[in-house]
């Protein structure tokens, strides 16, 4: 139930970005919400859940963004993965430090799709445009991810929180 | 083998959920792979989705540009109308401006063709009566403005001073009723009066006392004759628009079209006053000096 409502939320808040996006004709920054409710999943979900949740989200984000490659999809389990990782080293209780951790995971999610692409097409990547106004979309992500916490947390309070540890 | 399965169940399952969104983004590039049914409905129901978002967001930016953002228009627009009317207050004094100063340009040479002591005056108000032609000055007196001294624009003669105080003077116009002065035509010299007919719509003068035997024809232009006492010779009138035939009459009688319109009088000059010489003989003199201006003063 969780995990249907997690991907809903996913291709709400997707499908809500995309429309804002055209409206407002921003070209290259965008709000990456998808990473906010990874780095969510990270913290609350447990190992199966969370990966089937990543995925999806990641399946729906490049179903989105016009075709489908699989990258982003790669990139949501293993940012989900990374994400167990470093929760087991912090404790992340409050909107403020939930969008610190958000932002950190925008920004390994962009350098990753960046390196990624750049590897398998170098001519089809404008990097240094996507590098340029990273710190604009990581601070916007930090923002989105702070303003949905507590939606997310309405998803899942944390009662049976996993134990700390990777793929417990 | 499914106790080893179900024991690493959830690393299975995250290793395959990595490896095959790797293999396919590895295989196909950054072109992707063909939609398949998942994906068609995935984007169908998403493109609802975006759809009803986009609906509910021009709808809240059509209300905001339609109403909320409105709010300051009546202000703006009250504030815009005041600086139009402002400026087109500015627009037309300038236009005044430009046309005054053509005036007094045309002023400042008649002034300079005809020298003499000359008091350029300003047009401060007009009879309030029905059956007086006249105007009121902004000099007087003190600026050595006196009764009996005639009032000029470049175009011709306007009238003279009837009375006169410290810092105004009336003006009688040449359309008043009253008003009379000695004529001659530019062409053939042969003199007449001109007399004010006292017209509210209709100012022309009146052409009295032209002599049968004397040559006047329409469209001849009428001078002052110098002889009245009051005007000084040889300045415009107006052209004759109307004169009897001859007659078995002594005179003709006819009608001048005055050269210079009293209703849009503005600027005007005052000219000081004819000193007529004294007569050398009763026969030589043609002028009976009389109170100026009234009527039957002067004979041509």
């Amino acid at each position: 139930m969780k995990m249907l409502a997690t991907c809903a939320l996913a291709l709400l808040l997707l499908s809500l970005e995309s429309v804002i996006v055209q409206k407002l004709g921003w070209s290259v920054t965008r709000i990456d919400v998808t990473v906010a409710i990874i780095a969510f999943l990270a913290l609350r979900a447990n190992t199966g859940e969370g990966a089937v949740s990543s995925f999806v989200t990641g399946y729906l984000l490049d179903l989105l963004s016009g075709r489908y490659t699989g990258l982003y999809t790669f990139l949501a389990v293993f940012l989900f993965i990374l994400g167990k990782l470093v929760a087991s080293l912090v404790d992340v209780r409050s909107g403020f430090t939930f969008a610190l951790y958000a932002m950190g995971g925008d920004v390994v999610h962009v350098l990753l799709s960046v390196l990624l692409s750049w590897l398998t097409a170098k001519e089809a990547v404008g990097a240094g445009a996507i590098l340029s106004s990273l710190p604009l979309q990581v601070l916007l992500t930090g923002v989105a991810a702070w303003a949905l916490y507590p939606l997310l947390r309405r998803l899942d309070r944390g009662d049976n929180r996993p134990q700390l540890g990777t793929l417990r | 083998m499914l106790s080893l399965i179900k024991r690493y169940r959830d690393l299975i399952l995250v290793a395959g959920l990595l490896l095959f969104p790797f293999f396919t983004f590895v295989t196909r590039g950054p072109s992707g792979r063909k939609p398949m049914l998942v994906d068609r409905a995935v984007l169908s129901v998403s493109s609802y989705v975006q759809g009803a978002f986009g609906w509910v967001l021009d709808g809240t930016v059509s209300v905001w540009r339609g109403y909320v953002a409105l709010r300051g228009v009546e202000a703006e627009n009250r504030g815009l109308r005041e600086e139009n009317q402002a400026l087109k207050m500015k627009a037309q004094e300038q236009a005044g401006l430009i046309v005054e100063n053509e005036r007094l340009c045309a002023l400042s040479t008649y002034a300079d063709k005809h020298p003499g002591l000359k008091v350029v005056a300003r047009v401060v108000g007009v009879d309030p009566s029905s059956t007086r032609h006249f105007v009121r000055i902004n000099r007087g007196e003190s600026d050595g403005v006196t009764a009996g001294m005639a009032v000029v624009t470049p175009d011709g003669v306007a009238g003279y001073v009837e009375r006169a105080t410290s810092g105004w003077a009336d003006v009688i116009l040449i359309t008043d009723a009253t008003h009379r002065m000695g004529v001659r035509t530019e062409r053939t010299r042969a003199r007449a009066i001109a007399a004010g007919t006292g017209g509210k719509t209709d100012l022309e003068l009146r052409l009295d006392y032209a002599l049968r035997k004397d040559d006047y024809q329409e469209g001849d232009v009428i001078v002052t004759s110098g002889t009245d006492g009051v005007y000084p010779a040889d300045l415009q009138v107006g052209t004759i628009s109307r004169v009897e035939a001859r007659g078995s009459a002594m005179f003709r009688a006819g009608s001048i079209h005055p050269a210079v319109d009293p209703t849009k009088l503005e600027e005007v000059l005052v000219l000081p006053k004819v000193v007529v010489p004294a007569p050398a003989s009763a026969k030589d003199s043609q002028v009976t000096p009389g109170t100026p201006g009234t009527a039957g003063a002067g004979v041509p």
